[in-house]
C-alpha cells in the first residue's frame, strides 16, 4: 500500500511538469555563418522548441588547437540569434568549432558543433554603382556597363579577389543573360535590340565562396539605329553585284567547252537544210521558203540509197493473198507509224514498236505451240486493220529525217524502182529468211554467209495475219521447194506464203519491192539465233523480239539475227 | 628527310629542356632601361608567379575534395581529429591587419619558408599513392603535378626576391635558399604523423596563404598594375 502511494507520488512529480507543457529546450541548430570581406564573420542559429519556459541561448567557439572555450563577443550587431565576430576576433586560415547552447530552467541542449574555416564562408555584399552607358563605335553603339566593387571587400590590396558577372535581359522576358566578367570592372555589351528596352544586374565572387546577391537592376533604352542598318543591305547588294562580275568574268575567261558548256549549255541551232538564218534576218520569207525546199527530195539519185536503205528482205506474196497482203500491208503501214515517231533511231533496228503493239494487244502467247493460234490471228488482223487505217494517213506526213537519215519506210515506198535495189540488197547482204520451227534442229544450215548465197538467200517469211489455219504450218518443216518461201536468187525472189511465223519466226522487213515484194533479212548469228530461241517463246504470232535480239541486228553484220518487223511491208503500189 | 626530322627533334628537345630550365624567370625584357620598364618586368612577373600559385592551389583543392568525397563520406562524424599541420609552428600571419603590417622582406621569407616546407611531405605523398593500390586511381598525375609546382613556385619566388634586391626595393636581408633550408629542420618528422586526409588539408590551406600573400606583396609594391 504505501509502495503504491510512493510509485502514484513519483508518478505525479514526474508527469506534472508534462502536463504543465514544461521541458527542456528543444535542440538549436547552426544554419550558416557568413562572411561579407573576409575580416568578420556572423553566425546565425535556430532555435529549437523553447519547452515553454524563456529560454537563453548562448554561442561557445573553440579555435584550433587550442583548448579554451570562448564565448560568441556579439549577439547584438547581426540581429536575433545570431553571433558576430568582429576582427579582433576573427582569424583566417584558423578552424574555428563552434556550438550553440540553448538554456531554460529545466535544462540546456547543445546543438551540433560545425566546424568553419573563414576562408571558405566569404560571401561578399553586392557590386555598387552600377551604371549603364551608351557608347558609339562607328555608328554602331553599344551597352558600357561599369560598377564598383562592394565597398567592405578590400580589392585594391590584394587581400580579395573578386570575379563578376552580369544579368542582362529585356523588360519583358523572364530569362536572365549572363556573362562573366572576370576581374574587370567593366563590361562591353554588343548586339542588342535598337530601340530596346534592358534591365541590367551584376554579382560577385571571391576565389573559393559564394556569389553575392545580385545589385538593384538598372533600366536602359537602346537608341534607335534603323538607318544604320540600310548600310548592311548595301553592302550585301554590292558583294552580290560582284560575284555576279566574277561569275561572268570566269565564263568569259573559261573559253573551255566543258566549264561553259557545262554552265550555259548552248542552244541547238535549226538544222534544218537549206536555212539560211542570214534570209532569216533580212526578213525575206519567200526566200527563206523557197531555200527550204529541198530540190532533190525525196532523193532519186542512186547513189544516196545506200545512205538511206537498210538492209531488208524482199518477199513476194502471191495475189490471193493479196488482201491479207494488204491488211497487213496496213498493219505494217501502221508499225511505219510508229517507226517515224521514233525517227531519231536508227532504223537498222526496225523496232517496230508495232511489236509490241502487236503484244499488248493479242496478249501474251504462250510457248505452246499447239496452243489454237488462230483467234489471234484474227484478234491481230483486226487490230492491223485499224493501225493501217491510221498509220495511212500518217504516211504521206512522213518528213525526211533531218540529217540525210531516211527512213527505210518511206524510202521502200517512194520508190517503185528499188525492188531491183533490193533485190541486190537482198542478194549481197546475208538475208536469211528462217524459222526457228522451220529450221529444225539445225538452223545452221540456213544462217549462212553470203559465200552460199543460193542457200543463204532464204527470205523469212513475212509474218501475215491470215484466216489460214494456221497451227498446221507450226509445225511444217521448211523446205525450199516448199510453198510460199523460196530462195531468193539472182533472178527472182522469195515468193511469200501467208505462213504464220514460227515461234521465233522473226525476220527483219527489209525493204518493199514493188510488186508485192517484202524483202526479209535474218541478220543474227547462230549464237543470236539461239539467244532468240531461248527468248521468243510463242507462236510465230508473237513478235516480240528480245532485246537481245534486237541489240544484235546491224546492218551489215555477217551475223544473222532474225525478227521480223511486223510492218512487213507490202509495197506501196498496190494501194 | 631524315635530317629534317633529326633536326625537328633537336629542336623540340631543347625547347622542352629551355622551359623546364627557364619556368618562372622573366626574360630580360629591359636591362639597360629605365625604371619603369623595370618596374613592368617585376609586375609581370608576379602576375606569372601568382598564376601558378593559383593553379597549385586549385589541384589542392581538387585533390581534397575528391579525398572527402571517396575516403570520407561522413562529414559530420564527431570527434574529428584536430588537424595539427607541421607548418603550424611557423609564423604566418592570419589576418589582413597582420599581413600588411609585416615587413616585405619578412612575406617573401614567409612564403619561402612555406614552399621549402612542403617540398618533402608533398614529395612523400606522391610515392605513397603511387605506391598504394587503393589509392591507385586517386589522381597519381596531380599529385606529381603538385609536387613539382611547388618546386618551381619556390624558384619562381626566389626570382622575384632576387628582382626585387637588384631593383633596391627590398634589402638584402632575404635568406637565401641553402640558409632556409638549414633554419628548417629537414630532418623534422612532423610531417610523417599526418594522415593523407590532413596532409592535404594542412596543404590546401597553406597553398591559400602563399597565394593570398603573394597577391599582397604585389599590390604594396607595383600597386598600379592590376589591383
Amino acid at each position: 500500500m504505501r509502495n503504491v502511494l510512493k510509485w502514484t507520488c513519483l508518478l505525479l512529480l514526474v508527469g506534472t511538469p508534462h502536463a504543465e507543457g514544461h521541458s527542456p529546450p528543444g535542440k538549436p541548430t547552426l544554419t550558416s555563418c557568413r562572411s561579407p570581406e573576409k575580416e568578420t564573420f556572423t553566425c546565425w542559429w535556430q532555435p529549437g522548441t523553447d519547452g515553454g519556459l524563456p529560454t537563453t541561448y548562448a554561442l561557445y567557439y573553440r579555435k584550433e588547437n587550442s583548448d579554451a572555450v570562448y564565448q560568441c563577443p556579439d549577439y547584438v550587431t547581426a540581429g536575433e540569434n545570431s553571433c558576430f565576430f568582429n576582427k579582433n576576433d576573427t582569424s583566417i586560415w584558423v578552424n574555428y568549432n563552434i556550438t550553440v547552447v540553448a538554456t531554460n530552467r529545466l535544462g540546456s541542449t547543445f546543438s551540433d558543433p560545425v566546424d568553419i574555416d573563414v576562408v571558405y564562408i566569404v560571401q561578399p555584399n553586392p557590386p555598387e554603382n552600377v551604371s549603364l552607358t551608351i557608347m558609339q563605335d562607328k555608328g554602331w553603339p553599344f551597352l558600357r556597363v561599369a560598377w564598383q566593387p562592394p565597398r567592405k571587400a578590400d580589392t585594391r590590396s590584394g587581400w580579395i579577389t573578386l570575379i563578376y558577372e552580369i544579368g542582362i535581359r529585356m523588360e519583358h522576358e523572364n530569362e536572365w543573360e549572363t556573362h562573366v566578367a572576370g576581374q574587370q570592372k567593366l563590361f562591353n555589351i554588343f548586339s542588342l535590340r535598337s530601340g530596346g528596352a534592358y534591365l541590367v544586374q551584376v554579382r560577385c565572387k571571391p576565389d573559393h565562396g559564394f556569389w553575392s546577391e545580385w545589385s538593384s537592376a538598372s533600366r536602359i533604352r537602346f537608341p534607335d539605329y534603323f538607318h544604320r542598318e540600310k548600310s548592311t543591305w548595301i553592302v550585301i547588294t554590292v558583294f552580290c553585284f560582284f560575284i555576279f562580275l566574277i561569275v561572268t568574268w570566269l565564263l568569259h575567261v573559261n573559253s573551255h567547252r566543258s566549264v561553259k558548256h557545262c554552265l550555259l549549255p548552248p542552244v541547238p541551232g535549226p538544222k534544218i537544210k537549206g536555212f539560211d538564218q542570214q534570209l532569216l534576218k533580212n526578213g525575206k520569207s519567200e526566200a527563206i521558203f523557197s531555200a527550204l525546199v529541198v530540190s532533190d527530195f525525196p532523193p532519186r539519185s542512186s547513189s544516196n540509197y545506200e545512205d538511206l536503205l537498210v538492209e531488208y528482205l524482199e518477199v513476194y506474196v502471191p495475189e490471193e493473198q493479196q488482201v491479207i497482203l494488204e491488211e497487213s500491208k496496213e498493219l505494217h503501214s501502221s508499225c511505219f507509224k510508229s517507226e517515224s515517231s521514233t525517227s531519231d533511231s536508227d532504223s537498222g533496228r526496225g523496232s517496230c514498236d508495232s511489236h509490241t503493239l502487236l503484244i499488248d494487244k493479242g496478249g501474251q502467247s504462250k510457248e505452246n505451240e499447239d496452243r489454237p493460234v488462230r483467234t489471234e490471228d484474227q484478234v491481230e488482223a483486226e487490230d492491223w486493220e485499224e493501225e493501217g487505217s491510221d498509220a495511212k494517213e500518217d504516211m504521206g506526213g512522213v518528213d525526211v529525217p533531218s540529217g540525210g537519215r531516211v527512213k527505210t519506210w518511206p524510202s521502200v515506198f517512194t520508190s517503185p524502182s528499188d525492188q531491183q535495189i533490193s533485190r541486190e540488197h537482198c542478194l549481197s547482204d546475208s538475208m536469211i529468211m528462217i524459222t526457228e520451227g522451220v529450221l529444225g534442229p539445225d538452223p545452221s544450215e540456213f544462217s549462212l554467209s553470203a559465200t552460199k548465197p543460193a542457200v543463204a538467200q532464204l527470205c523469212k517469211p513475212v509474218k501475215s495475219r491470215s484466216d489460214i489455219n494456221i497451227s498446221t504450218f507450226v509445225h511444217k518443216p521448211w523446205s525450199v521447194d516448199s510453198d510460199g518461201v523460196r530462195p531468193v536468187t539472182e533472178d527472182t525472189t522469195a515468193f511469200l506464203q501467208p505462213f504464220l511465223l514460227q515461234e521465233r519466226d522473226y525476220s527483219k522487213v527489209k525493204r518493199v519491192g514493188a510488186d508485192n515484194t517484202l524483202l526479209l533479212q535474218r541478220l543474227a548469228d547462230v549464237a543470236d539465233v539461239d539467244d532468240c530461241e531461248d527468248q521468243t517463246i510463242s507462236t510465230g504470232i508473237d513478235l516480240k523480239t528480245t532485246p537481245v535480239c534486237m541489240d544484235s541486228i546491224m546492218p551489215g553484220q555477217e551475223a544473222t539475227s532474225a525478227y521480223v518487223d511486223t510492218a512487213a511491208i507490202f509495197p506501196m503500189p498496190t494501194h | 628527310m631524315l635530317g629534317n626530322l633529326t633536326s625537328v627533334w633537336v629542336l623540340l628537345l631543347c625547347l622542352t629542356l629551355g622551359s623546364q630550365l627557364t619556368d618562372v624567370a622573366a626574360a630580360p625584357l629591359c636591362t639597360n632601361a629605365p625604371a619603369r620598364c623595370r618596374i613592368l618586368a617585376l609586375a609581370n612577373l608576379f602576375d606569372r608567379v601568382i598564376q601558378h600559385s593559383a593553379r597549385m592551389h586549385g589541384i589542392s583543392n581538387g585533390l581534397h575534395s575528391e579525398l572527402e568525397q571517396y575516403f570520407l563520406p561522413s562529414r559530420n562524424h564527431i570527434g574529428k581529429v584536430s588537424r595539427n599541420c607541421h607548418t603550424s609552428t611557423l609564423l604566418t600571419p592570419n589576418g589582413k591587419e597582420n599581413a600588411q603590417r609585416m615587413a616585405r622582406e619578412e612575406l617573401t621569407e614567409v612564403i619561402l619558408k612555406l614552399l621549402v616546407a612542403w617540398k618533402d611531405p608533398l614529395w612523400h605523398f606522391h610515392q605513397i599513392t603511387a605506391h598504394q593500390h587503393d589509392l591507385a586511381n586517386f589522381s597519381l598525375d596531380k599529385t606529381l603535378e603538385m609536387s613539382n609546382m611547388v618546386h618551381e613556385l619556390r624558384k619562381g619566388v626566389e626570382k622575384v626576391a632576387e628582382k626585387m634586391q637588384t631593383l633596391g626595393i627590398i634589402s638584402n636581408s632575404v635568406s637565401s635558399l641553402s640558409s632556409l633550408e638549414d633554419i628548417l629542420p629537414s630532418e623534422s618528422a612532423e610531417w610523417r604523423l599526418m594522415n593523407n586526409h590532413e596532409l592535404l588539408y594542412c596543404f590546401r590551406r597553406d597553398s591559400d596563404k602563399i597565394q593570398n600573400y603573394l597577391k599582397i606583396l604585389k599590390c604594396r609594391i607595383v600597386p598600379e598594375y592590376g589591383c
